[in-house]
């Protein structure tokens, strides 16, 4: 517990857990504010009216979701790396192990901070959403009667864990990837080639690459074959699991993430 | 030096160790087909400071980092505190503390921040104790401010600080002098001599052997992965040291022949670059002796250097080590004329 609420203190204190949060929402209130604008506008085409989709709630609720888990996928998978690869980069595993701390303890309740911080970043980032949607409808001249819809408002708590649970699993993933790598930078940009790699790969392995991590995630609040606002370019040009299918290989995936992050820390000669 | 402090601690030639604080046997450790520790067999009593020697390349940062569990031997065994410590027990290191290589912080983090963060993993640490030891390391002042803003010498006293987090019965400190200023590392010095005379054991791995001549009670001296020397400082010096004088160019064979009576066999080197320096093989505190003896043969020295003795023995040990960079040249320029 102690190791727990130190990590989470580090975060809080951590300008990455800001700055990614903060590009997160920016783009997040560009995007709304930008499709509202323009579908709005008389005699905008048919497809760029479809865009105002994005603001019309209740519909809203779950596309701005979606984006969290698409976007925010990327800066899940950079933020999870920068943690782990820092602890090897700087040096502080080293001295938590020459301190006869347990590694495996270490690691798993460092990820368990880092997964508090990302529940909480995800909840801001989903309440600026609505927010800046709202504006949005106002601006397009959007309705925002389903904004108070009880049935969507209902399984809003079930859409958003299943989110946290979504993007925790590419916050763990980048995690393993920069303790294999032992690097703060290898571990980040390896991350990113990841990710995409895993969306340039759906144009050619699409069976395969839906049961991937960051399209696992998306699939798990998107509607079947829907795909999501993924901002990663999923889209309906490829077929997406069943929501819970998709978490099955999100848990799967998560939990493979960690079991290699431990177990590779603690059999690592840790050095520098 | 002070063989007194020593003596008082009745630590000296042939006196029984009655217990050991650490202790290494047939430690082997490979980095593929390189071997960096060789079977290194080291004894260090308790209480007492330990000075761990070595070229660069020896097996130094090995040893400590085996000491601390960070890496695994691939044969031999590890003592600490009296009892075995492998992969498995790591709960020995509560009663160790280390600084390895350069201090590791959280750079976004104040030193203060840093050490709570440090005190939550591990032994726990006493209420109080981070306050106490910020205040010993003299950077109570600067507590609050982020690391990134303390030099080396700070980040070096912050590193100490860590490592006493636990109270430590047994002290790891690897080049605890790097970046402190002069009064820092006296400062050190007093601290770590304060810390054995309680009954702790520090262990010591420098570079600087000057330092470790005035700080150490023992010194163990590895070479190629080895131990090559190890006992109570006075002991091992015994005998060892050498003079350097420097007489006309013309004088040196007349020199050589006065100096022979100090040092015979062959304890009287000249550095055959016609420069006029003479090496005399004897304890540094008879450099006075060297200087009359030149006097009533009348020839008068221009110059005179007392080297350290630790440094005599650490390179005559150390000569054949291939993995320090100590012996003929020192980024490609050439040695001294030892």
């Amino acid at each position: 517990m102690r190791i727990f609420v130190a990590s989470l203190r580090k975060l809080v204190r951590r300008p990455a857990s800001f700055v990614i949060l903060g590009i997160l929402i920016g783009l997040l209130s560009l995007i709304l504010i930008a499709v509202a604008a323009t579908a709005s506008q008389p005699g905008a085409p048919e497809e760029q009216r479809a865009g105002l989709l994005l603001v019309t709630f209740p519909g809203a609720y779950t596309s701005i979701l979606s984006f969290i888990l698409g976007l925010g996928g990327l800066f899940a998978v950079i933020y999870g790396a920068a943690i782990a690869g820092s602890e090897w980069t700087w040096g502080t595993l080293k001295s938590a192990v020459a301190r006869g701390e347990s590694r495996s303890r270490y690691q798993l309740l460092s990820f368990a901070a880092i997964a508090l911080m990302i529940g909480i970043g995800m909840l801001i980032a989903f309440g600026a959403g609505i927010v800046v949607a709202v504006i949005g409808a106002n601006i397009a001249g959007v309705s925002r009667e389903g904004l108070s819809d009880a049935e969507t408002l209902g399984t809003l708590p079930e859409l958003l864990g299943r989110g946290w649970l979504a993007i925790v699993e590419v916050g763990a993933l980048g995690f393993a990837i920069a303790t294999l790598a032992r690097s703060q930078l290898a571990g980040i940009g390896a991350g990113i080639a990841f990710f995409f790699g895993e969306q340039f790969a759906t144009f050619f392995l699409s069976d395969i690459v839906k049961y991937m991590p960051f399209n696992a995630a998306n699939a798990v609040v998107a509607t079947p074959g829907e795909g999501g606002f993924s901002g990663g370019g999923g889209g309906s040009v490829i077929s997406s699991l069943e929501p819970n299918q998709a978490l099955l290989v999100v848990v799967a995936w998560l939990v493979g993430s960690l079991l290699v992050a431990t177990l590779f820390t603690e059999r690592a000669e840790i050095s520098g | 030096m002070a063989p007194d402090r020593r003596a008082s601690r009745g630590y000296s030639s042939g006196v029984t160790i009655d217990g050991l604080a650490l202790a290494t046997r047939g430690l082997v450790k490979r980095y593929g087909a390189r071997p960096a520790l060789a079977g290194l067999d080291l004894s260090v009593p308790s209480g007492v400071v330990y000075g761990f020697l070595g070229p660069n390349g020896a097996g130094k940062t090995t040893t400590m980092r085996l000491l601390t569990g960070l890496i695994h031997p691939d044969a031999g065994s590890i003592e600490v505190l009296g009892r075995p410590f492998g992969r498995g027990d790591r709960h020995r290191l509560f009663e160790v503390g280390a600084l390895i290589e350069s201090p590791s912080f959280y750079p976004y983090l104040s030193g203060l921040e840093n050490l709570r963060a440090l005190a939550a993993t591990g032994a726990p640490t006493p209420r109080g104790r981070i306050e106490e030891l910020l205040e010993l390391v003299g950077l109570r002042e600067r507590a609050r401010d982020k690391l990134q803003t303390y030099s080396l010498g700070m980040k070096q006293r912050l590193g100490i600080a860590a490592a006493l987090l636990g109270d430590p019965k047994l002290l790891l400190l690897d080049e605890p002098a790097n970046g402190l200023d002069p009064a820092g590392i006296v400062a050190m010095r007093e601290t770590l001599r304060h810390l054995a005379s309680t009954g702790k054991t520090v262990f010591v791995s420098s570079h600087v052997l000057g330092e470790v001549q005035q700080l150490a009670d023992v010194i163990g001296i590895i070479a190629s992965g080895r131990l090559v020397r190890e006992g109570p400082i006075e002991q091992l010096l015994q005998g060892e040291g050498e003079v350097r004088v420097r007489v006309a160019a013309d004088e040196v064979e007349p020199a050589r022949l006065a100096l022979a009576s100090l040092a015979p066999d062959g304890g009287v080197t000249a550095s055959g670059d016609d420069d006029g320096w003479l090496t005399v093989r004897i304890e540094t505190a008879r450099a006075a002796e060297v200087n009359r003896t030149l006097a009533e043969a009348g020839i008068y020295a221009s110059g005179l250097e007392a080297g350290s003795d630790l440094e005599s023995l650490f390179l005559e040990l150390t000569r054949g080590d291939g993995s320090g960079s100590h012996e003929g040249t020192f980024f490609g320029v050439a040695g001294g004329t030892r």
